[in-house]
């Protein structure tokens, strides 16, 4: 049976759409979602392009399995040139926007060229409309869902919108789907901004066929089983990913005060249990909800219960909101994450960008290099709840002289505070880091050091290192579907056999990506969750494709280097300490001061880790610099890119 | 004894997991406009409340169709479409006041829930089980006992409060 | 491809899952601990460090967070071996 997929070109310049069929070899070389976007940023963006200019493609994706009968193929993908690092932007995001738009007849979307004023994207089952959005400019995030809706007198319309944020052009605005679903890291909502375009609004009646529908019932229910008995998950579907911010904190690798702790001491307001409680109260007993199709339910739902925004509703808070609004700024009430959780979603902005970057302004004011002069009167030290919560409205807003310069971005507002800034922002590619700290765990520190869109957790984080796996267990998972018989340590403070692993696990990331499906779902957080041996059968049962499971994994290195190539077309260079795989030198210089007793004055040996860069470089057949060497290139059959097939 | 499909509003996550495998059961595809059970949303404020059909005693839907091609399942008890009879006039989905009857465009005939001659898939699939496959007796059992759990619960704060 | 019924290496695993377990969260340590059903606290026999337990079910604990002045003065005294000096500027 041929899978017929389609993707559509829309111009929003000239106006123009058009539409393809998705050829299945390319099925077979990037599998779809991430992998294909990869490919088609790499073809469809003109080197050197300005991110906000009506040249970068904004690509819109579901995955492979996207809106099958497979668990949690909810993740909506977008991808663009990023106008927070000038890399690769590339952004994921949970909900119900992806399999509504398979059910609208389209997997991919590249829209290019600039409106002239605000419109927004009407696709309906096959046909895609350019509607008039002047009426939606200046709505938040929610208000622009709702009212599309309405105009279109459809509840059932699905839309990735931006907020205020996104049309104020905030380097790293987001887009939005649903209460809380956010497509966050590198600045995407700002690319949408820059094209006027305020949303694009979905509804789909169409079907998505499955090529052995018995089988991949039945397969579903067993691929659900074996996701959702795994204890990880089970505490998740209880309290949600803040629960990985508070085992974190509890040993000390949470990010603190900018990057003075590494944990964030009697936090106990705002741990996990305390928000889950709040949530209990507010929403009842059964207050966990989820995205499409998913049985891990991860998402709280909650009311505000005191201050300014009492009784509104809301979703999460996420380990980033407890991170951006706890103990970065080291604010320890839960109001204030909460507050703060809410307006990030309305604004529509990355709550892990504007936490650091509040958070390192207030560094920089306890310092002096800012004063009461550039931040206007604001008392913008560590621990004030008010200071914190105004800038995000200042940010998002674009108010302020100070409020300017950090919606533009880490590294351009370093240029702009001048002194010595630069040195206290805590950033990888332009882009700063989840509010965790890896000085204690150099396999951590290396996966964000590398991540294709700037530090970030989730291209290649070794997770399950930090639960101090038996070497056999590490060997079951690390060693297949391609033999590996190097070092490998239980240790997470070692730097032995790290390299392998963030490459390992940088190909199940993307692959997942490529099948659309949540990283909740595969070898993140649970040992024994899904990985490339458990994929083929849910391809097979759902479209008929044949895979094994290093085809898959060729497919995930293939499209990794795809994104490599595109971040080297644009100026990454390995020790670039703005654009190269770098850490700030606080990682290196200043040891942990609290947490487990073994974490204690921990820091990243240079010598190590340089010598972990070149192994992980040599692991994927890159040379010293980092750059893909011409056999590897043949290899993965990408010698000839950008070929200009879709 | 005969069972019936409750829902339990409260439990539901709002996943749409019973939509997508009751298409697949039932049509072979994915796509919930042809799913038997349609999760009703308020984003809003986070509501989410399965529909599906009550197989009820009396049912309009049986009562409406003008060629007799809804009828009762000797052994489940459950209201069947006869796809052979079935001219699809939609009467039906105009009747049902629960909004529970489907129309398939592709077949332009209609649908409603069959229990999937037994062994619903939605139940099997729902793991925080908001939509139960339980005998008619328990039903009402379990409905008295959660109002009166309520009540208790209500009884007990004010007597704490006054 | 139907056919094939082996079982793959994360599914494997599951039979190493431990129900009913914590682990200590000091890195070299990591000590199963097995904390009685309910209780509200756990200490580490080696290393000291001492948590507090949710029950997200009856059978599956979870460290909810240290108890703070244990963990803390375990941490200031590592501090001070290492660094020959107090973290004075802990607020
Ligand atoms: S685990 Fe959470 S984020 Fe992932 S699909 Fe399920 S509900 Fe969504
Ligand atoms: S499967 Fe259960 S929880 Fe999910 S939408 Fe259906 S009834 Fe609700
Ligand atoms: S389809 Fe509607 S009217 Fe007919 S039995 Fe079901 S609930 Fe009653």
């Amino acid at each position: 049976m041929a899978l017929d997929r389609k993707i559509a070109y829309i111009n929003l310049s000239t106006r123009e759409v058009e539409i393809k069929p998705i050829p299945l070899e390319m099925r077979k070389k990037f599998i779809g979602g991430r992998g294909m976007d990869a490919y088609l940023l790499y073809n469809h963006a003109p080197e050197g392009c300005d991110p906000l200019g009506p040249e970068n493609p904004l690509i819109v994706s579901g995955g492979l399995l996207t809106a099958t009968c497979a668990s949690a193929t909810a993740r909506t993908h977008v991808m663009a040139k990023s106008p927070l690092t000038g890399l690769l932007g590339s952004c994921n995001m949970g909900g119900f926007f992806a399999p509504e738009l398979a059910w609208a007849g389209f997997h991919h979307l590249v829209i290019t060229g600039k409106a002239d004023k605000p419109v927004y994207l009407w696709i309906h089952n096959g046909d895609i409309e350019i509607r008039d959005a002047e009426y939606l400019w200046g709505k938040n995030s929610t208000d622009t869902q709702w009212a599309i809706r309405n105009e279109l007198d459809d509840q059932e319309v699905k839309s990735m919108v931006i907020g205020q944020a996104g049309e104020n052009l905030v380097t790293y605005a987001c887009v939005m789907t649903g209460i809380k679903n956010a497509g966050g890291r590198t600045g995407m909502g700002c690319v949408m901004g820059s094209k006027n375009l305020k949303a694009v609004a979905v509804r789909g009646t169409m079907d998505v066929k499955i090529a052995h529908p018995k089988d991949a019932l039945e397969h579903n229910k067993k691929f659900i089983d074996q996701i959702t008995s795994a204890k990880v998950n089970q505490i998740q579907g209880a309290l949600g990913t803040p629960f990985i911010w508070g085992a974190t904190n509890c040993w000390g690798g949470v990010r603190t005060r900018n990057f003075q702790y590494n944990q964030m001491e009697y936090a106990d307001e705002i741990e996990p249990e305390a928000i889950d409680d709040i949530a209990t109260e507010t929403m009842g007993p059964h207050h966990m909800t989820g995205c499409f199709g998913c049985q891990v339910h991860c998402r709280a739902q909650y009311k505000i219960q005191s201050g300014l925004y009492a009784g509104k509703y809301d979703e999460g808070p996420e380990y980033t909101s407890l991170g951006a609004f706890g103990a970065e700024p080291d604010c320890k009430s839960a109001e204030t994450v909460l507050t703060g959780n809410h307006l990030v979603n309305q604004y529509g902005v990355d709550n892990l960008e504007i936490g650091s970057m509040i958070a390192w302004a207030m560094e920089l004011y306890e310092l002096g290099i800012l004063t009461q002069k550039e931040t206007e009167g604001i008392d913008l030290r560590f621990g004030n709840d008010e200071a914190l919560l105004q800038m995000v409205h200042n940010i998002c807003t674009r108010t302020g002289w100070l409020g300017n310069v950090l919606a533009d971005g880490g590294i351009p507002a370093a240029e702009k505070i001048g002194k010595n800034s630069f040195d206290y922002l805590i950033q990888v590619k332009g882009m700063n880091n989840l509010h965790s700290d890896e000085r204690a765990t150099p396999g951590l520190a290396l996966n964000i050091a590398t991540a294709s869109r700037g530090s970030d957790h989730l291209r290649s984080r070794p997770a399950i290192d930090l639960y101090h796996l038996p070497e056999p267990v590490l060997r079951k998972i690390y060693g297949s579907p391609v033999p590996y018989d190097g070092p490998l340590s239980s240790e997470h403070t070692e730097y032995i056999g790290k390299p392998w692993q963030v490459f390992w696990q940088e190909n199940v990331y993307m692959a997942v990506d490529c099948l659309g499906i949540c990283k909740y779902h595969t070898v993140f957080l649970g040992a024994t969750l899904p990985n490339f041996e458990d994929w083929p059968e849910v391809i097979y049962y759902n479209t008929g494709l044949e895979f094994t499971p290093k085809e898959i994994w060729d497919a995930a290195e293939r499209c990794n280097n795809l994104e490599r190539l595109f971040n080297l077309r644009e100026g990454l260079t390995r020790n670039d300490p703005k654009k190269g795989d770098t850490l700030n030198h606080r990682y290196f210089d200043e040891p942990c001061r609290r947490g487990a007793p073994d974490v204690i004055g921990k820091k990243i040996d240079r010598d190590k880790f340089n010598v972990m860069i070149d192994e992980f470089y040599d692991h994927h057949g890159w040379d010293k610099e980092g750059v893909p060497t011409s056999e590897t290139l043949q290899r993965l059959g990408l010698e000839n890119e950008p070929t200009r097939l879709l | 004894m005969e069972k019936f499909l409750t829902v339990d509003a409260d439990k539901c996550t709002g996943c749409r997991l019973c939509e997508q495998v009751c298409s697949v059961m039932h049509e072979g595809v994915s796509n919930p406009a042809k799913s038997r059970i349609q999760v009703v949303k308020w984003e809003q404020e986070g509501v989410y409340i399965p529909v599906i059909c009550k197989q009820c005693e009396d049912a309009p839907c049986m009562n409406v169709c003008p060629v007799r091609a809804i009828s009762r399942d000797p052994d489940f008890g459950f209201l069947k479409v006869d796809q052979e009879v079935c001219i699809g006039c939609r009467s039906c989905v105009g009747i049902c006041p629960f909004g529970a009857m489907g129309y398939n465009p592709t077949t332009r005939q209609v649908f409603k829930c069959d229990l999937c001659g037994g062994d619903p898939q939605c139940v099997r699939f729902c793991e925080v089980n908001a939509v139960e496959f339980v005998p008619v007796d328990r039903v009402s059992a379990q409905k008295k006992r959660r109002g009166a759990a309520r009540q208790s619960a209500a009884e007990r704060q004010a007597t704490a409060l006054g | 491809m139907a056919e094939q019924q082996k079982v793959s290496s994360s599914e494997s695993l599951r039979s190493t899952r431990t129900f009913g377990k914590v682990r200590c969260h000091n890195p070299s340590c990591m000590g199963r601990l097995s904390p009685s059903p309910g209780s509200k606290e756990i200490s580490c026999p080696t290393c000291g460090m001492t948590y507090r337990l949710f029950w997200v079910t009856p059978e599956l604990p979870r460290i909810r967070g240290p108890v703070w002045d244990v963990n803390r003065k375990l941490a200031q005294d590592t501090l001070a071996k290492k660094t020959g000096a107090p973290d004075g500027d802990s607020q």
